[in-house]
């Protein structure tokens, strides 16, 4: 190659317009990814614990059901694990009107496109006494949370 | 000169220059006219037939001309809020005075644009007209189907129904099944993790004019393409049969000296290389034919806008799903793929969103991108319909026709509640109307 003076400086012209062009465009870019999201908390407060019903309850607001069983909390998502549906519950299982996905009460999967189980999330009691539920806590199936006695 | 005369020569100066009275004439009217001069002054007679193309193309391109001015006339009507923008479709549809035609006629105009795209291709695919140098319009071709397809989907997200919510749901969560980067484009694509006010406003920009745009540089791409390429294949047959004897060349160095041909003298020919016979001139046997469709496509559109209403289905409601929750009818064959294709291996599954959402689509359109350059037909086989030497790939691409027809009518017809299959008539099991 005959590195001439016309040819460094040719490159050095177009790499400055291309990098003009590319700095550019990543700028506005970077733009398109908030870094700021007011989107509702993955931790809160729902009902307190004697306002629910023995059994699967549906929590419209953050698409989760809150199970109790006596004194024994959990929270199951109502999100379906294939293409994020809202299940339903009918009796005996979880089933998705978008695909036809169902789940064991327990999570899951026993029929359908769903490749993984409905995950269960985190509860505990909020100091002023509501269940709290943390979506960003996945927890293990058979994960219970028990009314301290005092509360119960 | 008479009023009249001054009236028709200031038209013609400024942009028309309409009944021929002679050949050269003729050949202006479409050169130096603005609208046509894109048009060849002459066209092979068979490119311009009924039989031959059924006009498919010139039907999309005028359905997308419906939609931008509709869709333009729309944006006065349209607020890109949660909040508000199903009450402008109740607007539209209650309180505008004719806003309802609007409304439909955009609808069903997209409708029928995905529609139309799709049978074009069948016919630029039976016809065996993507070869050799259309090759690459066949490629522009499918990035016109995809965009299409993309502006469909963007647009009927708009009305923030429940169509719409759960079209973004699954939408979304379809790229996120992407291998690596799918997390990604889901937050690029919804401006966050969950659906909202940014999704919306996302889904309206690209709508209004990024993806439009798109599609108009890429339909005037393919257009331009078309006349590179000598007009349609129709003129395939005519070429080889007529076997042109090849025309003198001219005996002189002016071209090169020039600089406008390469080589010591230039031919000049016609850009078809047809007979006299064979063509006709585009004024008028293109531009009448043209405006009949024009007028049919427009009174079409404005007849179903009439006697049927654009669907419009609840408010948004993230807590309930449809059930079932059926997405419009060219994507239904797709949410039969991604119900039906999660396959487990050893302990884990993949899911149907990746299988039948990514790579099934993927594989196809890769498929059909290559196949110009798969098919060893012989020049024989190429701007004829259903040609012999071509019989199994034809039946290759009729037979996913089918397939996917099938499954879009399985869609349609027999599913029901929690997705599960219902014959036609068999009543569906009351389900929760609300949770």
């Amino acid at each position: 190659m005959n590195t001439t003076r016309r040819w460094v400086l040719s490159l050095m012209g177009r790499g400055a317009v291309a990098l003009a062009f590319l700095i550019q465009i990543g700028a506005a870019a970077r733009a398109f990814l908030p870094n700021v999201l007011y989107e509702p908390l993955k931790r809160f407060k729902l009902k307190r614990p004697d306002q629910y019903a023995e059994g699967f309850t549906f929590d419209p607001d953050h698409r989760l059901f809150v199970v109790r069983n006596q004194d024994n909390f959990h929270a199951i998502s109502a999100v379906c694990t294939h293409l994020g549906c809202t299940v339903q519950w009918r009796e005996t299982q979880f089933a998705c009107p978008c695909h036809g996905s169902r789940f064991r009460p327990d999570g899951i999967v026993i029929g359908g496109p769903a490749p993984r189980p409905l995950p269960w999330y985190d509860v505990s009691l909020s100091p002023d006494g509501f269940i709290e539920v943390d979506t960003e806590t996945q927890v293990e199936r058979g994960f219970n949370f028990t009314l301290p006695k005092a509360k119960a | 000169m008479t009023m009249r005369e001054r009236l028709s020569a200031l038209w013609r100066t400024l942009a028309w220059s309409w009944d021929p009275r002679g050949e050269r004439e003729a050949g202006e009217a479409i050169v130096r006219n603005l609208w046509l001069h894109w048009f060849p002054a002459k066209v092979a007679r068979v490119s311009a037939s009924w039989s031959y193309s059924a006009w498919l193309g010139a039907i999309a391109a005028i359905l997308f001309l419906i939609l931008n001015v509709t869709g333009l006339l729309l944006m006065f009507f349209y607020v890109p809020s949660t909040e508000k923008a199903y009450g402008s479709m109740k607007d539209l549809d209650y309180a505008v005075t004719l806003g309802w035609l609007l409304r439909n006629q955009h609808r069903w105009a997209a409708h029928g644009m995905v529609a139309v795209a799709f049978l074009h291709m069948a016919r630029v695919f039976f016809t065996g007209a993507y070869r050799g140098p259309r090759a690459l319009n066949w490629l522009v071709g499918l990035a016109l189907l995809l965009t299409t397809l993309l502006c469909s989907f963007t647009g009927y997200l708009l009305p923030w129904d429940q169509l719409a919510l759960w079209a973004v749901t699954v939408g979304t969560n379809i790229a996120r099944e992407a291998p690596l980067a799918g997390e990604f484009i889901r937050y690029v694509l919804l401006g966050g993790t969950q659906i909202g006010q940014n999704a919306l406003l996302r889904f309206y920009v690209l709508h209004v004019f990024f993806i439009p745009l798109a599609i108009w540089a890429l339909f005037a791409y393919h257009m331009w393409r078309v006349r590179k390429d000598g007009g349609l294949a129709a003129i395939e047959p005519l070429r080889l049969n007529r076997q042109m004897q090849p025309k003198q060349m001219p005996a002189t160095k002016s071209y090169s000296l020039w600089g406008l041909a390469r080589g010591t003298s230039a031919a000049v020919r016609s850009s078809t290389e047809l007979e006299e016979s064979d063509q006709v001139f585009a004024s008028p046997s293109v531009t009448r034919r043209l405006v009949l469709v024009v007028l049919v496509v427009l009174n079409v559109t404005i007849l179903i806008s009439v006697f049927f209403n654009a669907p419009l289905e609840e408010a948004a409601n993230p807590a309930l799903t449809p059930n079932p929750a059926k997405a419009p009818w060219y994507f239904l064959w797709l949410q039969e793929l991604v119900a039906s294709t999660t396959i487990p291996i050893g302990s884990i599954r993949i899911s149907g969103g990746l299988i039948g959402g990514i790579i099934v689509p993927g594989v196809l359109l890769a498929a059909a991108a290559l196949w110009p350059w798969l098919d060893r037909s012989s020049p024989a086989a190429e701007g004829v319909w259903f040609a012999r030497e071509r019989r199994w790939q034809n039946a290759t691409f009729a037979t996913v026709l089918v397939l996917i027809v099938a499954l879009i009518m399985i869609g349609i017809f027999v599913r029901g509640p929690y997705w599960r299959l219902y014959w036609p008539g068999t009543p569906w099991p009351p389900t929760p109307r609300t949770l």
